[in-house]
């Protein structure tokens, strides 16, 4: 009977076809070890997933050898399985990997490793040069590729601040990489920590958006590239709204927002997305904010239906294509323990929450990662464990939008 | 007038306005307290927090002030305080390295203040959710403190 049911499951699951989307069964990225074998999807700006031309790739951090360091998997889209995870962080203790495809099969990490952002290219031939990003402490990189030129944004430490940079980098020959240039993102120094940046980029800008203390409690803070500026950003303008009709509290100074992800989308659009306690009763919430060129931000909205209402939600993520395409994805405990939700946006509004086949059910499903492929396929990585705090896995399954947009 | 300007600027300064742990308690980063815990035998007292938390401000101001609080809360547990937006990274018990964040999604600390009483193995026998009143705190003394010793 318990075999008719697996196979009965197994058929359910080889290809889940849910509303627009078909599923494929998930696949192990990378197996469960041992009691003491953490792995870790984690990066500012939830990038972690990247494919370039045939190949997708995953980067996370576990500790197998009892050091956290940075791994990479990488699978053709015709391949079954992932390829043995490489290492690519060096001797020290690294967390928090960030990728990015670049073209022709290869890719550019960047991790924080003993207190500073390193970075490398991995091609199918091979890792690049090992390099630092900044001299002195730096964390929490987050990376873009666009226009034969990459990107990226990090908080390093000045004095007991942290502070948002840019970088810019030309990739030379195979992997190589050449510094160019490097700014603050807010001109003026800040008055408060700053961390947990992410970029995006559309229409020849950079869209910066990061965690900012300055009113003395955690808002999301963004910035937009000057045009014809190799290196130089607008005033920052606040992202996370205080509550319509919220007044001055008497105590404390505002609600709490945390780990803001960005994505552009369409010939026009950048969306950020973070967990947001405004509504403290009930935990994080999902809450984002669509940017238009010449627009700016706009307001807050919900991006989770209203069935999540009462629940809590984490590790929000973003992908979106240049079709319009856009996907949030995100941390859920509406069913109890937590699973992968997926939402999407059409015409200005957010789907209904849709649990991901494979990543939700019994069992703990969280820390999802995902990008949109020039296919417009949907590639979703995220961290299994049987209970909370147990070991763990590192899961993936892919999909076709089945609808046209 | 210098008097009064060096008046109102120390009580400025004096006013916890980032709701941080409350003052005068020896709290320590939740790994350390765990170590600490288990080398005394201790349970372990954690107070979830955030930068700018109303309610955390509230209840330092009307109850981690009270001397009787502070006394029964230094005697019973080892102190831990946790950022529960903060990247900074801690070690488990079990070995695996998370961030504050991370630990209060663990801790399920979807409101702050959420104080937790756990046990020298880091299991949570009794928690408070929201602001407290120096009662509350020393009535959730009691029964924690009966929790913990029946195994609960």
């Amino acid at each position: 009977m318990r075999g008719l049911f697996l196979l009965a499951s197994a058929l359910l699951l080889s290809t889940a076809v849910v509303a627009e989307w078909e599923f494929t069964a998930p696949v192990t990225i990378s197996e469960q070890g041992s009691e003491r074998f953490f792995h870790h999807l984690e990066s500012s700006g939830r990038r972690n997933i990247a494919v370039s031309g045939d190949t997708v790739a995953v980067a996370w951090e576990d500790d197998r050898d009892d050091t956290p360091r940075i791994y990479l998997a990488r699978k053709g889209m015709a391949d079954t399985d992932f390829s043995p995870a490489m290492r690519v962080s060096g001797d020290g203790e690294a967390f928090e990997p960030t990728l990015v495809a670049l073209t022709g099969e290869r890719f550019a990490l960047a991790w924080e490793e003993d207190a500073q952002v390193k970075m490398r290219i991995v091609s199918a031939h091979g890792m690049g040069p090992l390099i630092a990003v900044a001299e002195g402490e730096s964390r929490q990189p987050s990376l873009h590729y666009g226009d034969g030129e990459l990107r990226l944004v990090l908080a390093e430490q000045e004095g007991r601040l942290s502070r948002i940079y840019y970088h810019r980098f030309e990739v030379v020959g195979e992997s190589g990489l050449k510094r160019s240039q490097r700014c603050a993102v807010d001109a003026v120094p800040p008055e408060d920590q700053q961390f947990y940046p992410t970029l995006a980029r559309q229409q020849g800008l950079t869209v910066v958006a990061w965690e900012d203390r300055r009113p003395g409690h955690t808002v999301i803070m963004g910035a937009e590239s000057v045009p014809g500026q190799a290196c130089g950003f607008r005033e920052p303008v606040r992202v996370s709204l205080p509550p319509e009709g919220a007044e001055a509290a008497a105590y404390g100074s505002g609600h709490g927002v945390a780990r803001v992800a960005l994505s552009s989308y369409g010939r026009e659009g950048v969306y950020a997305a973070w967990a947001d306690k405004r509504d403290y009763r009930e935990g994080y919430s999902i809450f984002g904010a669509p940017w238009r060129v010449k627009q700016g931000f706009a307001a807050n909205e919900v991006v989770q239906d209203a069935f999540g209402g009462v629940a809590k939600q984490w590790h929000a993520t973003l992908a979106g294509d240049g079709h319009g395409r856009l996907v949030a994805a995100w941390s859920d405990e509406r069913d109890g323990d937590s699973d992968v939700l997926l939402s999407w946006y059409r015409d200005g509004q957010w789907s209904d929450d849709l649990a991901l086949p494979g990543g939700s059910g019994p069992g703990v499903q969280q820390h999802p990662s995902i990008t949109l492929d020039s296919a417009g396929r949907l590639h979703v990585a995220w961290v299994e464990r049987d209970e909370i705090g147990g070991p763990t896995r590192l899961r993936y399954t892919v999909s076709r939008w089945r609808s046209s947009n | 007038m210098l008097r009064s300007v060096l008046l109102l600027f120390s009580l400025l300064l004096a006013l916890p306005i980032l709701a941080d742990a409350p003052k005068d308690y020896p709290f320590l980063p939740f790994d350390e307290a765990m170590s600490q815990a288990q080398a005394e035998g201790k349970p372990v007292f954690v107070y979830f927090g955030r930068y700018g938390c109303g309610y955390c401000e509230l209840t330092n101001k009307e109850a981690f002030s009270q001397p009787e609080v502070r006394e029964r809360y230094t005697q019973h547990y080892v102190l831990a305080y946790v950022d529960a937006e903060s990247g900074k990274r801690l070690r488990l018990p079990s070995g695996e390295r998370i961030t504050e964040r991370e630990l209060g999604t663990r801790y399920n600390a979807f409101a702050t203040p959420v104080f937790s009483y756990l046990d020298s193995n880091g299991t949570a026998r009794h928690r408070l959710i929201g602001a407290q009143t120096k009662e509350a705190l020393l009535e959730a003394d009691e029964v924690a403190r009966a929790k913990l010793a029946g195994g609960e």
